[in-house]
């Protein structure tokens, strides 16, 4: 890794989150906030997903394009459960469902494939995803379904002897940062202090060495997989409770890919980070940078929100293929 | 200190594991033909031989990541066609590599404590939670490789990555990995390759005390003919794939062919 | 402190009682720090020495003790000095053959060695030492098959021990009970350079004497935490690590290996710590290669920090007033620069550090002062059982060792040789009368070798070995080695000789340090082909001037060889190497063998030329062997009047 990286990290983060609302004029310090909030509430989920994502890139090799589509699987899962049984057990459910459909996944397309190339592992996720789009609505049914997590929708005022006018913040949003923070902690301590985490580490080290001492991959495959189904699983459930579960949850998942390109693939450092300052990022581009294109071009000056993720990740495609916190060379499986 | 000779001659038991009549080619090549040798417990065996005279080979048909076309590797009494590299390591057989093998990015002791997963038995929900059996597991299984990391000499490096030590140290953890596995049958390849005089005495030294205070039995291969014959109970020859000699080092050195193979190849 | 007890026995027993519950030393063992108590130490001395009593170990005799600091090794020393016998401790790392003469000058016939290591050593010295007959070994490992019928492990010794124990309860008590305070309690062998090692004599007197000096003028107490990493069989360890323990009843750990100290020194803390010079350089080094490794964040606030604490630290160390700006900078310093710094070197609860044995770079020096290890010098032999001068808290500088340590008398030769009177001196040289009276007259003056003077602040300035030290035809003392060290701590500097005895002036010859010149010599665009071309540049000429005229300023300062400024100075056009006989192996200087060498160019800088041809004969690494001829620039360096050099400095 660079040493500059977290140097450069700050750099960008300064640059969407300050600069830019700065060069426009933003006024009012706690608008700004606001938005910095709104941004970072998103970013959080963004991290989620392209931290499932990099977990299995690390450990398998595989570009799993069908993370957003676990995302969506895992939300309706948990939707239609829980109009059957109460919310923890609905999530419960949902655990034991994701491990499953990890140890299919395994069973069914990674065992079968191994050694193959990755583009053919790569277009196997891409069936996947669709198998999953699919097979959940047939499962689960097509509607627009919701999840209570029961906390107030209310926004929240607060600091407001700091800002004229105080800070809106949506609880809902702020229980969702904490759960997932604690879901990233813990999944860190688990890697880093239990046998099967470091067994975890070791595969994604070297896959080779791991099976010369005879760490068994399959299982580590599954387990990897079943993580990152919790991980969609959690992401699925916040997300769906925000927006409601339907079908376009999956699109918005996709927005892992810029994350994790901006981070790096096999990165979980990268894939947080990443997903913090392209949820920032947009946020503020929409707010702030919108007005400006409509004033200089007289642009309409919506959607950036849309394409403002792809773009940054474009740019460091070309400036740093890495990633942030990436290693130079990919060349797994 | 011929006290301790005949007391070493004394540990050697019977045979654990015999490779007979093996023959292994890739495509037309043939790397190994009709191979036959044995291995008795507690024993020091080397497999010796020039540059691409199948050693590599005959260790990787052992720890089963090569099939052989023909003949069968009996091993504690038990007779195989081939062997799978998970079922090799569980069966109580592990390697070190030439190129090492080693999980780079992580620490010296999470290496090692690697070599303890095929050991441990508490279920994944316990160790999340670090309770009751698996905690108790987890200080077992340290303490086992304690014992390794003091007996390797590397206290000093247990919380440094491991890609950033010496090769020579590198080596030593690649061993000490393996000796986690307490395995009945330590297969090293070429353990002293690339290294310097002082490494090599120091890595011979190991060797000996793995192979005298563990009871191990130590197969391992090396070009380097006059480390393997100090250190050696007996030693095997291959040369282009054939085995032209074996015995104890003394009776290969003096055999016509081994010496010829080698002045061939101008060792 | 326990003033009355008198013997290292007694005061084991004395601390069993008093702290039986505290710590009194600790080892790592399979990765875990396993501490042993006072009572528990008593326990194990007890078994020890009743074990070797049932072996046939008498009052009287010696006993070897090789190995690494282990606490069994420490044991056996108070076991052994329980029984009124003599711990020998010898080093570990040396060679079986040099051992050869101790055993058989001291008539060893028990040995305590820590490994299969040392006991390969000592079966191999066993045909010539028949004398000795029983040796333990603490660690089995490789020893399981031996049958030589001197080899017993340890828990066999105190196995033993405790059977003798049960028949003769009352047999321990006893033996400590017969000691007293003018018993020998250790013998230290000092590597002569040439002829055969000499054996220092201790008695517990002057031991703990000294040690209890030592703790009282640094007021140490039983809370101090230290790690044993240095020879056991060098006075220093043991004053420090068993002595100065002993008295004061505080822990001492034991690192796992060599290798691990660094390690160990973060886990354990020490709030007491000794280090020889070159130790602290390696520390420094670390620190400055993983400093240029670091990111840019970190690279930036450490070199900010680093400045700051260069200008205000080792003020601020001393108590001298600061302005308040700059302590609050260095507060905000301590929480991102020194602290980290201190932790990493495992400095974080050191009250006090020692150095002695070679001159302290002032650089390396101020270092550790600025970050707030608060490093002092000291001075002492095997012979003063250490501690002859400590420099106070508030007065401490690089460049001296500091006052006498109460309780000592120090006086000077007309030669500028130093004299010692201490309680701590040592009885005598084992079995060699005449190198006692060599080393010790009459009146019980102790010749320490080294010359030097007081400063007038009081404090002891040592300048080089008395032999060494010439004069100049005026009458000046002349320390040839003072004036090199001074000079070789410019990092330009990487060799410099001196000569001056019986001549009126003082010159000298220079080499350049080739990285550092060549670095400074590239960051000025001097291009430049090779040592030879690049040490007679006139520019590079001009920079060691000045090297050498801030040395200048610094001897004007001082009064007794304000005269031995160096006059004139000339580059030398090769590296001086231990192949051409001008460095010993060791890499030091033979002076004698340099100025007959080059007496031309001696000839010339003292002739007044400002030119020297040379031709000299070289042998390149492969083992060739050419010429070089050059013409060497000889150059005036600035001097200063002793009064004037104040301000010029």
């Amino acid at each position: 890794m660079n040493k500059n990286t977290p140097f450069i990290a700050v750099c960008v983060a300064l640059l969407v989150g300050l600069v830019l609302p700065l060069a426009t004029g933003a006024s009012a310090p706690g608008f700004y906030v606001e938005v910095l909030l709104g941004g970072l509430m998103a970013g959080v989920l963004y991290s989620l997903v392209a931290l499932g994502f990099a977990l299995i890139f690390k450990a398998s090799g595989v570009f799993n394009f069908a993370q957003g589509a676990m995302v969506l699987f895992a939300a309706l899962a948990v939707a239609r459960l829980a109009e059957r049984m109460p919310l923890w057990a609905a999530i419960l459910v949902g655990i034991v469902i994701m491990t499953l459909l990890a140890w299919f996944i395994e069973r069914l397309v990674l065992r079968p494939l191994v050694n193959q190339d990755p583009i053919a592992l790569f277009m196997a996720t891409l069936g996947v995803t669709f198998f999953l789009d699919g097979f959940g609505q047939t499962v689960w049914g097509s509607d627009i379904y919701k999840i209570e997590l029961g906390m107030t929708k209310e926004p929240v005022l607060v600091l407001q002897n700091l800002f004229q006018g105080g800070i809106l913040v949506n609880g809902e949003d702020f229980v969702a940062a904490i759960v997932a923070a604690a879901l990233v902690g813990g999944l860190a301590l688990f890697f880093q202090y239990t046998p099967t985490g470091r067994a975890l580490r070791a595969v994604a080290d070297d896959h080779q060495a791991a099976q010369s001492i005879g760490i068994p991959l399959n299982r580590m495959w599954v387990i990897v997989w079943a993580v990152a189904g919790v991980v969609a699983l959690v992401a699925g459930v916040i997300w769906g409770s925000k927006l409601g579960v339907q079908f376009s949850l999956s699109q918005v998942a996709l927005k892992a890919l810029p994350v994790v390109i901006l981070g790096g693939f096999t990165s979980v450092t990268g894939a947080i980070v990443g997903g913090l300052i392209i949820g920032v990022g947009e946020k503020m581009a929409e707010v702030f940078l919108g007005p400006v294109l409509v004033k200089a071009f007289d642009l309409a000056g919506g959607g950036i929100e849309n394409w403002f993720a792809y773009v940054l990740a474009l740019v460091f495609l070309l400036v740093r293929p890495q990633g942030l916190f990436g290693e130079k060379h990919i060349d797994r499986v | 200190m011929s006290a301790m000779e005949n007391d070493r001659a004394g540990r050697i038991g019977g045979q654990i594991l015999a490779v007979e009549g093996v023959s292994l080619a890739f495509g037309g090549v043939k790397a190994l033909s009709d191979v036959s040798f044995d291995v008795r417990e507690h024993e020091v065996r080397a497999i010796i031989g020039p540059n691409g005279a199948g050693k590599s080979s005959m260790l990787n048909v052992i720890n089963g990541v090569y099939h052989p076309q023909k003949g069968t590797i009996r091993y504690q009494g038990r007779e195989y066609h081939h062997m799978d590299p998970h079922e090799v390591a569980v069966s109580g057989i592990a390697r070190t590599f030439q190129s090492l093998a080693l999980f780079k990015g992580m620490s010296v002791l999470d290496n090692i404590m690697t070599g303890r997963n095929l050991r441990m038995r508490s279920n994944i929900l316990l160790q999340a939670l670090r309770i009751g059996p698996a905690l108790r597991e987890e200080n077992e299984h340290r303490e086992v490789v304690e014992r390794i990391i003091d007996f390797l000499e590397i206290q000093a490096y247990r919380k440094t990555p491991v890609g950033r030590l010496p090769y020579g140290l590198q080596k030593r953890v690649d061993l000490a990995r393996a000796l986690a596995m307490e395995p009945k049958i330590l297969l090293l390849d070429e353990p002293m390759a690339g290294m310097n005089i002082e490494e090599k005495q120091d890595m011979c030294r190991f060797i000996l005390d793995v192979n005298d205070e563990f009871g191990t039995t130590i197969v391992l291969i090396e070009h380097d003919m006059s480390v393997v014959m100090d250190i050696s109970d007996r030693v095997v020859v291959l040369d282009y794939g054939r085995k032209i000699g074996d015995g104890t080092p003394d009776e290969v050195r003096g055999n016509q062919a081994v010496i010829d193979a080698y002045l061939g190849v101008s060792h | 402190m326990a003033e009355a007890i008198d013997t290292f026995p007694r005061l084991l027993l004395h601390h069993a009682k008093a702290r039986g519950g505290r710590p009194a030393i600790r080892e790592k063992s399979l990765g875990i720090w396993q501490t042993t108590t006072w009572s528990e130490v008593l326990t194990e001395v007890r078994a020890i020495a009743c074990g070797l009593a049932a072996e046939g170990f008498r009052r009287g005799m010696n006993l070897a003790i090789i190995g690494d600091n282990r606490p069994r090794l420490y044991w056996s020393t108070t076991a052994v000095q329980a029984l009124g016998g003599v711990p020998v401790t010898l080093y570990q790392d040396a060679a079986a053959a040099e051992w050869v003469f101790v055993f058989q000058n001291t008539e060893i016939e028990f040995a305590i060695a820590e490994n299969q290591e040392q006991v390969d050593k000592l079966l191999e010295i066993c045909p010539q030492c028949p004398m000795l007959k029983h040796i333990y070994y603490d660690d089995g490992r490789g020893l399981r098959h031996y049958q030589q019928p001197e080899l017993a492990s340890f828990e066999k010794l105190q196995a033993a021990g405790r059977d003798y124990d049960r028949a003769n309860p009352n047999f321990f008590q006893g033996e400590i009970d017969r000691g007293t305070a003018t018993d020998v309690a250790a013998m230290f062998y000092t590597s002569g350079t040439t002829g055969n090692p000499k054996g220092v004599v201790h008695t517990h007197q002057s031991l703990l004497v000294a040690a209890r000096m030592g703790a009282e003028w640094e007021k140490l107490g039983d809370q101090e935490e230290v790690l044993a990493y240095l020879p056991m069989a060098w006075i220093g360890q043991n004053i420090f690590s068993y002595a100065q323990a002993y008295v004061c009843g505080f822990c001492v750990s034991c690192p796992e290996s060599a290798e691990t100290v660094t390690v160990n020194m973060r886990e354990i803390g020490p709030t007491y710590y000794f280090a020889p010079p070159r130790v602290f350089e390696a520390l420094l080094t670390q620190i400055t290669i993983r400093m240029e490794d670091a990111g840019w964040l970190k690279r930036t606030l450490y070199r900010y920090f680093m400045a700051l604490a260069v200008r205000v630290g080792g003020r601020i160390l001393d108590g001298e007033s600061v302005a308040v700006a700059d302590r609050v900078l260095y507060m905000l310093g301590n929480v991102f620069a020194y602290g980290p710094l201190r932790n990493a070197l495992g400095m974080s609860r050191i009250k006090l550090a020692y150095t002695a044995g070679e001159a302290i770079g002032p650089d390396l020096f101020s270092f550790y002062r600025s970050i707030g290890v608060n490093l002092k010098q000291l001075y002492g032999s095997t012979e003063t059982a250490v501690f002859v001068c400590v420099q106070p808290d508030h007065q401490v500088k690089a460049d001296t060792v500091g006052p006498p340590v109460p309780g000592v008398e120090l006086k000077l030769t007309a030669g500028g040789e130093v004299l010692i009177k201490s309680p701590g001196l040592f009885r005598e040289y084992y079995k060699n009368p005449s190198a006692t009276a060599e080393a010790k007259n009459a009146e019980g003056w102790f010749m320490t070798g080294d010359a030097g003077f007081i400063d007038k602040d009081g404090h002891l300035k040592i300048i080089d070995r008395a032999k060494d030290v010439g004069k100049l035809t005026d009458g000046t003392l002349f320390a040839p080695k003072y004036l090199e060290n001074k000079l070789k701590f410019f990092p330009y500097i990487k060799e410099a000789v001196a000569f001056g005895d019986q001549r009126a002036a003082v010159c000298a010859t220079v080499n350049i340090d080739m990285e550092a010149v060549g670095n400074w010599a590239e960051k000025r665009n001097l291009s430049y082909a090779g040592y030879v071309d690049l040490a007679s540049r006139d520019e590079v000429y001009e920079l060691i001037g000045d090297c050498i005229a801030k040395v200048n300023a610094d001897i004007a300062a001082e009064s007794e060889i304000a005269g031995s400024q160096i006059k004139r100075f000339l580059i030398l056009h090769k590296q001086l190497e231990a192949d051409d006989g001008e460095l010993t192996r060791t890499g030091k200087v033979r002076r004698g063998h340099v100025g007959e060498k080059y007496a031309a160019l001696i000839d010339a800088l003292y002739g007044g030329k400002a030119m020297v041809h040379v031709e000299a004969q070289v042998r390149y690494e492969d083992g060739r062997t050419g010429s070089i001829s050059a013409d060497l620039k000889i150059r005036d360096a600035k001097t200063f009047p002793p009064a004037a050099a104040k301000k010029a400095a």
